[in-house]
């Protein structure tokens, strides 16, 4: 099974998540895995299934698998640090958060469990920081697709 | 609310007071296409199966986008709430007389302005019939959504102080948003209907440019598109973009219902504690502001306070009040099949 095969198993899986298809999109993710349990993303993507669906703590050890397996992987570490806060771990949260955020500066959703958890922590000033930087990108994503939009008209 | 979605301490609090106070449920939906001000459905609007409401939002709004739709829909989720228990929830809705009575009222209006116009500008009649419903609808939305807006507005930027600085965008967006509706039609619409439309926006921004204050405005400052707003007051930002829209002459009408919403808002207690009574208030006030805008763009008789669900059926209906409304503008003139935009 080549690599290309296992990206298109999983974008299939992806397709079905989307439109929170998750029995079918765990299906293929699952299968992607079997095929090639050395391809990170299909541990990150099935992980971020298992979050939607309740399961953090079977999420946190699939982003564990997708991160030994690319130390480097900011998505995963975006996502487990999501996990880490439905877990109430809030103090790993925030060193998965900051780690995320460390990788990949635009991602927007780790700037913001950054901020929610250090606002759990009661680190007030700290949150700030981080709710401010979260809001900048995601304002700035808003504008590229509204213009976006406005280019389809 | 069960969700596994993230979300700040405020508004974990507001949606759980939410459902507290009302004995109900909140579910909270992203979705790729939604509209980006969200949208709210609610068991006071439509019959709904389970006593649960849904928060709809895009589904790139992961962050304090999202915290700010689902604030603004729990508020007016709240004043819905509170009129449905406390009294009854009403709505504008329509029905065939008082559609008749709008259509013929904007029909005179465009009249006039018609008689105005160089003989290569005046609408096609065809264009012009289409127009009259299209006109009346056009204010029945906006005059169940603008006075509420404001109150909406208002009532979060007190009890929320963590997310000022995204309501603050959200607002400039829409108020841009809004500022640039009709103006594709300035020209075929009554100036009259024209001027009213970009009024009730404007007393709005202007009413909100009060109520948020400047010193919000900085991490939002970073962005480069907000750079040319950097030490304005948020009054200052709305009035830029006001006064450099077509209808600005006329702003002696935004003005005039800028006071009328002050006259209202002014005296609220915002920070008031949150109980039922403090929302059912807040709709009272929304109430007698919409009663007081329409009086004042003379539209008073042009819609009815009933229930949702009168408006659900008027708007099923509203093909057939408009066939009607148009027989009697126009009596034997007007064809069987045309109307029914």
């Amino acid at each position: 099974m080549t690599t290309k095969e296992v990206v298109e198993i999983l974008k299939k899986g992806r397709a079905y998540a989307q439109r929170t298809k998750y029995k079918e999109a765990m299906a293929y993710y699952n299968k992607a895995l079997s095929l090639d349990p050395k391809y990170p993303e299909s541990w990150y993507l099935r992980a971020a299934v298992l979050i939607d669906t309740g399961k953090p703590q079977e999420a946190l050890a699939d982003c564990e698998r997708a991160l030994a397996l690319n130390q480097n992987y900011a998505d995963a570490w975006s996502k487990k640090a999501l996990a880490l806060f439905n877990l109430e771990r809030f103090e790993d949260a925030v060193l998965a958060a900051t780690r995320a955020s460390t990788l990949n500066g635009n991602d927007a959703m780790a700037w913001y469990i950054k901020g929610v958890c250090l606002d759990e922590l009661g680190r007030s000033d700290e949150a700030q920081e981080a709710y401010g930087k979260s809001l900048e990108l995601e304002i700035i994503l808003d504008m590229d697709a509204e213009r976006r939009k406005i280019r389809k008209q | 609310m069960k969700t596994e979605m993230p979300l700040s301490k405020p508004i974990r609090r507001i949606i759980r007071q939410t459902e507290e106070m009302l004995d109900t449920e909140i579910s909270l939906l992203r979705q790729p296409e939604a509209d980006p001000g969200g949208t709210l459905v609610d068991v006071y609007t439509y019959e709904m199966e389970k006593n649960v409401n849904v928060i709809i939002f895009p589904a790139q709004y992961v962050g304090l986008l999202k915290d700010f739709i689902i604030a603004k829909h729990c508020t007016h989720l709240l004043i819905k709430g509170a009129a449905h228990k406390k009294g009854k929830y009403l709505l504008c809705s329509y029905n065939e007389d008082s559609v008749s009575r709008g259509m013929r009222q904007i029909y005179i209006d465009t009249l006039k302005d018609e008689a105005k116009k160089a003989e290569k500008d005046k609408l096609p009649v065809n264009k012009l019939i289409q127009m009259l419903f299209i006109l009346y609808n056009h204010f029945n939305e906006d005059v169940n959504e603008i006075p509420w807006n404001a109150i909406v507005n208002a009532s979060v930027y007190h009890r929320m102080s963590k997310i000022r600085k995204t309501q603050l965008y959200h607002i400039m967006k829409e108020s841009k948003n809004d500022m640039d509706e009709m103006v594709e039609q300035e020209e075929i619409i009554p100036r009259r209907y024209f001027v009213l439309n970009k009024a009730m926006f404007y007393a709005r921004d202007m009413f909100l440019a009060k109520t948020l204050p400047a010193d919000e405005l900085m991490p939002v400052l970073n962005i480069p598109q907000m750079k040319k707003f950097n030490h304005l007051e948020v009054k200052e930002m709305l009035t830029h973009r006001w006064t450099h829209t077509a209808w600005y002459q006329s702003k002696v009408f935004g003005d005039t219902m800028l006071e009328i919403v002050d006259k209202h808002l002014d005296k609220v207690e915002w920070n008031a504690p949150p109980t039922l009574d403090h929302y059912y208030e807040l709709y009272q006030l929304g109430v007698n502001l919409t009663n007081h805008l329409t009086s004042y763009m003379t539209m008073k008789d042009w819609f009815v306070w009933e229930t949702p669900k009168h408006l659900l059926q008027a708007h099923e209906m509203k093909g057939e009040y408009e066939k009607k409304a148009l027989k009697k503008i126009f009596g034997d003139l007007i064809g069987d099949t045309e109307g029914g935009t």
